[in-house]
């Protein structure tokens, strides 16, 4: 067996170079989808009508939807749609002019706030009714209540599932070389085009993703551990 | 005109003609996740009991298998036991290039399994109390009848909802292995779009047979769920 591992340094330093794309992927979509799955979470929690159930139809769809096709639908939906609408105007924009970035962020958030949503609608259910009848009793208002009493005790039990949110998604935008987005495995695969020792490539992908997800989840092992104060507290 | 340049843009009729040629293909699909689900609950079993029992020198390794699994890409690993494992084997002698490319997947699938599967099994094992086993050892049981009669029923009420999810994970994750080449759900609906010029349709057909399947094997893990907690508790 001849492994170069020369070669799979090159790979390495390739893949190190473009590292900050496969983050602002991940990043992104984790960012809107706790902005936006916070407020499907709350909605369907409260049970609003229509809305809630809507919400709901939503979030089962798109959890049911692998990532790989949504991105594929995305990509040709925005692709198509955006032709069909510069050819309908007459306008001198083409879907080859857009970034095709902008297309992965697209289908990644979606896929973000299905799954984020469900974490949050979890953490919101951890906490216990007596501290919603606690802060009612002592006259706080229902928008007082989420975010003074229950989103501060939510959001610990939230991180460690967000975490693996996070780490799903590093993972998942692995999935952009489909469109050729150069992210940090396109970029350790394209030296390899020319002489085909892609095993190495992909073991020094693996690597950098590797440690990248260790990385994040001791980041996140600190953080349940800072934002738990108060229930330590409560408990000594 | 704006329904015409609609029509061409996505056309329902168009998705409705590419399910039953999707659907065709559906077994494809469905033998990769039956084969590598029974390759990872086996394999997450050897992995969870050799944990528990603390075999000198395989903790550590298994902590480091656990770990790349489960934080690496699954793409990145399919593309490693493809490329790596006939690299390996012709290095011995082994000659395994004309293997069936699925053997290659059920693998990839079952060993990235085993890993998530091996630390729900244990964290299922170790939440029996210990007084099970301590009962079980006082009315003289061998420590095999205690483990099969006792602690496992128990733990697979615990550990099930949790296989659940991860087999429903692995149907999505299936969704990559036509890059391989094989024909199943997805490597079908990329051709239906080579061939139609139509990717969208055919894209939106495979999301619809995913989500129902999904859906149906929700349901299916909450029945088994339900029945053996009645046969194994009662009512």
């Amino acid at each position: 067996m001849n492994f170069d591992v020369y070669f799979m340094l090159s790979a390495l330093q390739e893949s190190l170079k473009y590292t900050w794309v496969t983050l602002l992927l991940a990043i992104v979509p984790f960012f809107f989808g706790i902005l936006f799955g916070t407020v499907i979470a709350i909605i369907r929690f409260y049970r609003v009508k229509v809305l809630g159930e809507l919400l709901q139809l939503f979030v089962v769809i798109i959890k049911g939807t692998p990532g790989m096709v949504m991105l594929l639908i995305v990509y040709f939906a925005l692709i198509q749609g955006f032709d069909t609408i510069s050819q309908t105007f007459h306008l001198a924009v083409k879907s080859k002019d857009i970034n095709l970035i902008y297309i992965a962020f697209a289908a990644l958030t979606l896929t973000a706030t299905a799954a984020i949503s469900e974490t949050m609608r979890g953490a919101l259910t951890a906490v216990a009714t007596g501290q919603y009848e606690a802060s009612y009793s002592v006259g706080l208002t229902k928008r007082q209540t989420l975010r003074r009493i229950i989103l501060p005790q939510a959001l610990p039990v939230a991180i460690p599932v967000l975490c693996s949110n996070l780490i799903g998604l590093i993972k998942g935008s692995s999935l952009v070389f489909m469109i050729s987005v150069t992210d940090l495995m396109n970029a350790a695969l394209i030296p390899a085009n020319t002489n085909y020792k892609y095993l190495e490539a992909y073991i020094a992908a693996a690597l950098v993703y590797w440690v990248l997800n260790v990385v994040v989840e001791n980041i996140f092992f600190w953080l349940e551990q800072h934002l738990s104060t108060y229930k330590r507290e409560v408990l000594v | 005109m704006w329904g015409e340049a609609m029509e061409g843009f996505f056309n329902i009729s168009l998705v409705v003609e590419a399910l039953p040629q999707l659907l065709t293909r559906l077994h494809i699909t469905l033998f990769l996740v039956v084969a590598a689900t029974i390759l990872g609950i086996v394999a997450g079993i050897i992995i969870a009991l050799l944990r528990i029992y603390r075999i000198p020198g395989f903790n550590q390794i298994s902590l480091l298998y656990i770990s790349f699994m489960r934080g690496t890409p699954i793409i990145v690993q399919m593309f490693i036991v493809y490329y790596g494992l006939p690299a390996i084997l012709s290095s011995v002698g082994i000659n395994i290039n004309r293997w069936d490319k699925m053997i290659f997947l059920i693998l990839t699938y079952g060993l990235n399994m085993a890993a998530f599967l091996a630390e729900i099994i244990r964290a299922a094992i170790v939440s029996v109390p210990i007084g099970q086993t301590e009962a079980a050892y006082a009315v003289g049981m061998t420590r095999l009848q205690t483990f099969w009669r006792i602690i496992a029923p128990q733990a697979v009420l615990m550990g099930l909802p949790s296989i659940g999810i991860n087999i429903v994970g692995l149907l999505q994750d299936s969704s990559i292995a036509f890059l391989l080449g094989i024909v199943d759900v997805m490597g079908k609906a990329r051709a239906i779009g080579a061939n139609t010029y139509h990717s969208l349709e055919a894209y939106v057909g495979a999301a619809v047979i995913f989500l129902v399947i999904t859906l149906l094997l929700e349901k299916v893990c909450a029945t088994i769920e339900r029945r053996l907690t009645m046969k194994i508790i009662g009512d």
